[in-house]
Formats: C-alpha cells, sequence, structure tokens
C-alpha cells in the first residue's frame, strides 16, 4: 500500500502516541510525581513559613521541589523506550515501521506531546500551592515573571525527559538506565558542583537549571534563561542523535 | 542450606549485580577522596568544621550500591522474559525448587546479608586506605565501634531495599525513591526541618549510627536500633503479604 509521507507522519505519530497513553506505568509514574511533589511543596512551603516573614519568593518555594520532580519524568522517559524492549514488542514495532530512525525520532515527538501538558500542570500546581498558602506573607512577584519561570520550568523537564529516553533507547533495559540517571542527576551532579566549578555551568542538569531559577542574590546568574535552555537543548539533540545512530546499526 | 547457597549463586551470577558491586566498592573510596582533596586544605590549617566526616561521607553516599543489589536481588526474579522464549517468570522457578515460601525468602535475605556485609567491609577497607593517602596524618581517626555501624547501616539498607521490592515486585519504585533518598540532599532530612518525628525515619535514624559522633540526634546504638526495627516491621509485612499472595500477578 502507498502511503503519502505526511499521511505517513501522521500515522506512526499516532502509534506512537497510541503507545505511551496505553502503558500502565505511564499513569502510574504521572499520579504518584503530582502527588509526590504536592506534598514536598507543602513540606518546603511551611519550612518557609517558619522562617522570616517577607523574604521569601512564592516562585522559589514552589519550584524548590523540582531537584525531586524530575526523578518521575526521568523514569518515565526511560519507561518510554525501555519498553520496547521487554517482550520483544521492537521486532512488532520495526516490522510496521521499518523506517528505525523516523520511528525513533517520532517517538519522542509523541513524548514530548505528553509530557509538555503534564509538567506544566505539575509545575504550575506546586507554585499555586506555595501561592495559595504564601501570598499573605511572602514578597510579590510580577505575572510575567512568573509565566517565564513556568515556561522555562516545563521546558527544563521536557528536555530532561527526552534526554532521558534517548539514554533509554541507548542502553535498552530499565534498570542500568535508571541506575545511570539517577545516579547522574542526584549523586554525581550535585557532587562536581562542589569539585568542579570551573565547568559545571555546561552540564545538561545545572546549564538547564537555569531555565527557571529566578535571579540569584546577587542579582545576575551566570547563565541566561536562553543560553541554558541552548546547552540543555544541545545535550538533549546529542544524545537522541548518538540513540538514533546506535538503533539503526544495531539487532533489534 | 541448599536453598541458601542457589540464592547466592544468583547473586554472583546476575548481569546487573555487577553494577551493585563496582558502586558499592568504588564510590564510596571516590566519595571520600574527592572530599579529602576539597576539604585538605581546611583540615591541615586546622579550620575544618568538617574533619569527623571526612572519610565517612563516602560510606554514607556510597550505599547506592548496595540499594542497587537489594532490589535486583528481588525484581530479578520477576522480570517477564520475552513471548519468544515463552514469556516465564523466575519466580515460578524458584518456588517449584523451594516450595516453603518462608524458607525461599529467608535464603535470600541470607543471601543478601552475607553480600552485603562483604561488600561493606571492602568498602570500608578502600575508603579508609583512600582518606589516609590522601590526607596522611591529618586523616581522621577511624573508630572501630563507628565503622561497624557503617557495615550495620550498610547491611540493613540492603534489607530495606530487600523488603520493598518484595512488595512491589517491580524494581523501578523502590530504586528511585531509595537512590534519590540517599543523595547528597536527602528528603528526609528535608522532613526533619518540618518535624523531628522524621528523624526516626530508618535512613536518619540509620546515621546516627556512625555520621555524627557528637551532634547526632540519637545515640549510634539507638539509631541501630531503630533502623532495625523498621527492617524487621518490613521483613514480617513482606514475609506476610509473599506467603499470601499468587505467584507472579
Amino acid at each position: 500500500m502507498m502511503v503519502s509521507s505526511s499521511r505517513k507522519i501522521t500515522l506512526i505519530l499516532g502509534a506512537e502516541l497510541d503507545k505511551l497513553v496505553t502503558l500502565p506505568l505511564i499513569w502510574r509514574a504521572f499520579a504518584a510525581t503530582f502527588i509526590v511533589n504536592l506534598v514536598l511543596t507543602a513540606a518546603f512551603t511551611s519550612a518557609g513559613l517558619q522562617g522570616t516573614a517577607g523574604t521569601q519568593s512564592i516562585l522559589g518555594t514552589g519550584l524548590a521541589s523540582m531537584g525531586y520532580l524530575q526523578a518521575g519524568f526521568i523514569i518515565l522517559g526511560i519507561l518510554a523506550t525501555c519498553s520496547e524492549y521487554t517482550g520483544g514488542q521492537i521486532r512488532t514495532t520495526l516490522t510496521t515501521v521499518p523506517w528505525r530512525g523516523f520511528q525513533l525520532s517520532t517517538k519522542h515527538l509523541a513524548l514530548a506531546v505528553v509530557t509538555i501538558p503534564m509538567a506544566f500542570i505539575i509545575v504550575a500546581s506546586g507554585v499555586l500551592y506555595s501561592f495559595i498558602m504564601m501570598r499573605d506573607t511572602a514578597a510579590g512577584f510580577e505575572l510575567d515573571t512568573m509565566i517565564k519561570t513556568l515556561l522555562g520550568a516545563t521546558g527544563y523537564i521536557t528536555l530532561t525527559t527526552l534526554l532521558s529516553a534517548a539514554i533509554g533507547a541507548v542502553l535498552r533495559r530499565t534498570t542500568p538506565a535508571l541506575v545511570a540517571l539517577l545516579g547522574y542527576y542526584f549523586i554525581v551532579s550535585p557532587l562536581s558542583r562542589d569539585y568542579l566549578p570551573s565547568i559545571k555551568n555546561y552540564f545538561p542538569d545545572t546549564a538547564g537549571s537555569y531555565m527557571y531559577m529566578p535571579l540569584s542574590s546577587e542579582g545576575i546568574n551566570v547563565l541566561t534563561p536562553m543560553q541554558g535552555t541552548g546547552i540543555l537543548l544541545l545535550w538533549t539533540l546529542l544524545f537522541i542523535t548518538v540513540a538514533i545512530v546506535f538503533y539503526r546499526e544495531r539487532d533489534a | 542450606m541448599r536453598a541458601f547457597n542457589a540464592e547466592l549463586s544468583k547473586l554472583f551470577s546476575l548481569p546487573g549485580m555487577w553494577l551493585a558491586y563496582l558502586i558499592g566498592a568504588f564510590a564510596p573510596p571516590l566519595f571520600a577522596a574527592l572530599d579529602s582533596f576539597a576539604e585538605k586544605e581546611d583540615i591541615i590549617a586546622g579550620v575544618s568544621t568538617r574533619l569527623s566526616e571526612v572519610g565517612y561521607i563516602g560510606l554514607g553516599g556510597g550505599v547506592q550500591g548496595i540499594i542497587i543489589l537489594g532490589v535486583l536481588a528481588v525484581s530479578s526474579e520477576y522480570l517477564t522474559e520475552s513471548s519468544e522464549s515463552g514469556g516465564g517468570n523466575q519466580i515460578t522457578t524458584s518456588l517449584t525448587a523451594v516450595s516453603s515460601r518462608l524458607h525461599f525468602l529467608l535464603a535470600k535475605a541470607g543471601a543478601v546479608t552475607v553480600v552485603s556485609v562483604l561488600l561493606a567491609i571492602v568498602a570500608v577497607v578502600t575508603t579508609v586506605s583512600a582518606t589516609n593517602l590522601i590526607l596522611g596524618d591529618y586523616a581522621p581517626a577511624f573508630e572501630a565501634s563507628r565503622l561497624i555501624g557503617a557495615v550495620c547501616y550498610w547491611t540493613f539498607t540492603a534489607l530495606l531495599a530487600f523488603g520493598i521490592t518484595v512488595l512491589t515486585k517491580n524494581g523501578i519504585i523502590p530504586l528511585a525513591v531509595l537512590m534519590i533518598n540517599s543523595s547528597v540532599v536527602t528528603i528526609s532530612f528535608l522532613l526533619t526541618k518540618v518535624t523531628k518525628l522524621a528523624f526516626y525515619l530508618p535512613d536518619m535514624a540509620g546515621l546516627d549510627m556512625f555520621m555524627s559522633p557528637s551532634g547526632g540526634f540519637h545515640t549510634p546504638l539507638t539509631g541501630g536500633f531503630i533502623m532495625f526495627a523498621w527492617v524487621t516491621v518490613l521483613f514480617l509485612v513482606a514475609a506476610v503479604v509473599f506467603h499470601r499472595r499468587d505467584i507472579a500477578s
């Protein structure tokens, strides 16, 4: 059957979206991330409220849980690509869609489509919670700063998810991918912040964190949000490219 | 005894386990070495406030390997094979061979305990030598009681990971929760800022066994008992649940 190539993209994207939406673990991961994020935000908010009034920023408190929040999305990205490899689903996929590079790129696209709204909802709910709890005590803020920060945080989470998906596609097994990514984001990176201060800004997570970080107390950040986005985007594209190269070269 | 040997052989033949052993044996000295380099000048100048933690911080953070060990020991049994090779679960085979579920669980927990004690001893030796090598005469005094506390902390953590994975049957959740919670700034530590009750969480109590000789919330002994109580309760719950449910569902 001949299908025009634009129709082909729609069909493959639809199939990839279908697979993502019907993975049971995906929804559990979303639900758990949402709940845990609210609990953590509540903890940070109540810790913030005990501090001196008028000095905390609502955005800072609402986004304080970002470091932990990204774990849920890392899991999500890994699940999206590694689930193909449990039980040989990958062979069915490649039988129906024999264009490998195309298929993997579409998978990342579908993942971004699912992640962006979810990330926005989860980030915004945290900020909203701390806004409701702290509006009497905290210093005021401007609306456009808040929108920029929320968009930055959503973008950061989406790119991190795509990066995790690419690494999942390279490693193909859930546990090693999970250990590698969690180990990097939660152990290696915080440590390297202390020991390698000169190059840390070019790591994907530190650079990415400037996408949503409020201005620091010195009044200026090392990187602007756009530079942070650029560096994280480069890392993500690099890993996706590596994943596609591997995917095309090796046995399914 | 044969079930125990079988479990040991499983622990040594799983490819993922080698990741656990590598991290468990090499991450703590690496941590400790990096920290020693960073603190060296302060320590020599005599202004370091963290001298008593320098080597031990590696043992606190290097517990990652042991978490992987505890989780994989259980979750590998539940991996579904591909439909081309029958779609089976290893747990079905294991329970056919060792039909008493309690024996199976005890043998597995025993094997995990033995391996984690050994791994912890290796980690202690490498960490102490790495710290001594870098700091020379300035290295902190390593007391036997604190080192034994570290070994206990590792073993209990492995058993906690083991118990949680028996309950969830899937490695992703316990691995994520425990790895994040033993990272540099832990969730439990943040919770201690909110409520004093968080000091009774297993990891906070367990760290008191060796991390803070003078300023801990609990004494090392109480900390150890609290963590041990968590492990016991969790293991009992896991045993009951494991005893009552269908094998693979």
